[in-house]
């Protein structure tokens, strides 16, 4: 993995004057030029339709851009081939709002075929999917089904599918957005855990009280321009 | 792709035609139903081609020697005969002597009085062969054109029956290759509609693989696997049924064949294409199976 140097520690995402302008003409972000390095722990905040998801759709080449480029963990997502995405995909550890887990895998299975993946060594996935379940404090449950488990113990299931493979950047896109708010603390947290033993963790949200509460870097998307980036920030945008 | 994921891959893919049952048993029904009919048409028409090419072989080549050939002539016709006998070109022949066709012009003539004067030497000796081969008629006739004792002009053989039979082959081998061609397709557009459906079913399964870092094979390959253990075990299904269902149309023909004197019309026994029809299922159903997987998976890879 290239990493791009930057001023302080090293770039694992760069954008540099990043537009991406949908075919039905709708503006998803416009201009980005920021960079996140290693180690960070970074909110995006916008009200919805801000270009908060498309920011983290560029990152996923879930989309590419229409101008200016986007480099994610040393790959340069402007002309990826299509068979490098799985590679760009499987250095970074993904979380949705709507979990996303297979339904007809129990929990061990379902952080076990991230590992499947990347033709992992039997052995290897035997030893780290426990692991995985016991950090993220689901060891009990793993032999149950997605359909059998709790909106929380299934994100945190998707977080262990997520760190399994100790991915240097982990995406998590309203993590906490169909969770209580003691349950969404309680997924904050083990980000924050996560992010200690220095995986970069990249966060899109709109909740107010938990940005607030985190003291971390924020970054204010409105229109699909950043409007400020913050080191210590709070949840600034009134929508 | 290692062995190991293949391996693993493998059983995911025979795994999910147990947990998929319903989308499983649809497109095994559709497989097993034009694997049936398939079956069944394919029958009927190597029944047609067989008893034609039966008929073709009572086709006889008639000819007779020169009456002035000699003892030496004749033995050469009759080594000649039995050589082409002894190496199979000859399913079987007749011989008529001098004699024999002088005791039978005697019997067929109605007015003896034609024969008077006549001796056994004023006849000649005639052979009538039936080939092995109906098809290599003219090379046979050449041969026996090269024999000296041989009388060219009383060669006979009803070229014209056997190119009509022929043809008659020629156009129901090219129907069988129709119906073939045409069935394939009809089942595989009905497969890949069934499939199409489970893949849709689990498109969102398959996204999430997809954001998982899944390359297109790691996704693929259980799909493909199920296609082919459903199109294996439909064309088994499908082999079983033609097998009963043969047995039952062959009895019930042979009976009517038999009560309305057409006893030369014969249906074949099932146990004579017993491995072909296996075969043939086996190969298309999991084709089918196979091309149906990959053309339903193909859609929605594109994530």
């Amino acid at each position: 993995m290239n990493a791009i140097p930057g001023r302080g520690g090293i770039v694992l995402i760069k954008f540099v004057d990043a537009t991406k302008i949908y075919s039905n003409g709708a503006v998803g972000v416009k201009n980005i030029t920021v960079s996140i390095e290693k180690g960070e722990f970074v909110f995006i905040i916008g009200p919805s339709g801000s270009g908060k998801s498309t920011f983290l759709k560029l990152i996923m080449h879930e989309e590419t851009p229409t101008e200016g480029e986007v480099y994610v963990n040393g790959y340069s997502v402007h002309n990826m081939p299509r068979s490098e995405i799985p590679y760009l995909r499987r250095s970074l550890g993904v979380v949705f709002q709507d979990f996303r887990l297979l339904p007809n895998k129990t929990a061990y299975e379902n952080v076990a075929f991230a590992m499947q993946i990347v033709e992992a060594l039997p052995r290897e996935i035997r030893r780290q999917v426990p692991l995985a379940l016991g950090l993220v404090g689901l060891s009990k449950k793993a032999k149950a089904y997605p359909g059998q488990l709790s909106g929380g113990e299934q994100q945190r299931v998707v977080l262990a599918r997520a760190l399994v493979n100790n991915p240097a950047v982990l995406i998590a896109d309203e993590p906490t957005g169909n969770l209580d708010p003691r349950t969404s603390l309680e997924i904050m947290e083990l980000l924050d855990e996560i992010n200690q033993r220095g995986t970069t963790v990249i966060v899109a949200t709109h909740e107010k009280s938990i940005v607030d509460s985190m003291k971390k870097r924020v970054i204010t998307l409105d229109r699909g321009e950043i409007i400020s980036d913050v080191k210590r920030g709070q949840y600034t945008n009134e929508d | 792709m290692k062995i190991r994921t293949l391996r693993l891959l493998t059983k995911e893919g025979v795994a999910n035609v147990y947990k998929n049952k319903l989308m499983s048993a649809a497109s095994m029904i559709t497989i097993t139903t034009t694997l049936f009919i398939l079956g069944l048409v394919l029958l009927i028409i190597v029944n047609v081609i067989t008893n034609l090419e039966a008929r073709k072989r009572e086709l006889q080549v008639i000819f007779y020697l020169k009456v002035e050939a000699t003892r030496l002539e004749e033995e050469e016709v009759a080594m000649f005969i039995e050589n082409c006998k002894a190496s199979g070109i000859i399913a079987e022949y007749q011989h008529e002597s001098r004699e024999q066709a002088y005791e039978n012009a005697r019997m067929n003539l109605k007015n003896e009085s034609l024969m008077e004067g006549l001796t056994p030497e004023n006849f000649a000796e005639g052979y009538f062969v039936k080939l092995s081969n109906p098809n290599e008629s003219d090379q046979f006739i050449a041969k026996l054109k090269l024999l000296s004792g041989v009388n060219s002009q009383w060669i006979s053989y009803p070229k014209q029956e056997l190119e009509r039979i022929s043809g008659i082959v020629h156009v129901f081998n090219y129907a069988a290759i129709f119906v073939l061609v045409v069935l394939m397709i009809i089942s595989i557009l009905l497969i890949s509609n069934t499939i199409r459906l489970t893949v849709y079913a689990r498109r969102k399964e398959i996204e999430i693989m997809k954001y998982v870092g899944a390359n297109d094979w790691f996704i693929r390959f259980p799909f493909i696997i199920e296609g082919m253990v459903i199109g294996l075990i439909g064309a088994l299904i499908a082999y079983l049924l033609t097998s009963q269902a043969y047995g039952w149309i062959k009895d019930g023909l042979n009976n009517l064949f038999a009560s309305i004197r057409i006893a030369d019309l014969q249906l074949m026994d099932f146990g004579q294409f017993a491995i072909r029809i296996l075969v043939v299922n086996i190969i298309f159903g999991m084709t089918i199976g196979v091309i149906g997987s990959f053309m339903s998976v193909k859609k929605h890879l594109n994530v």
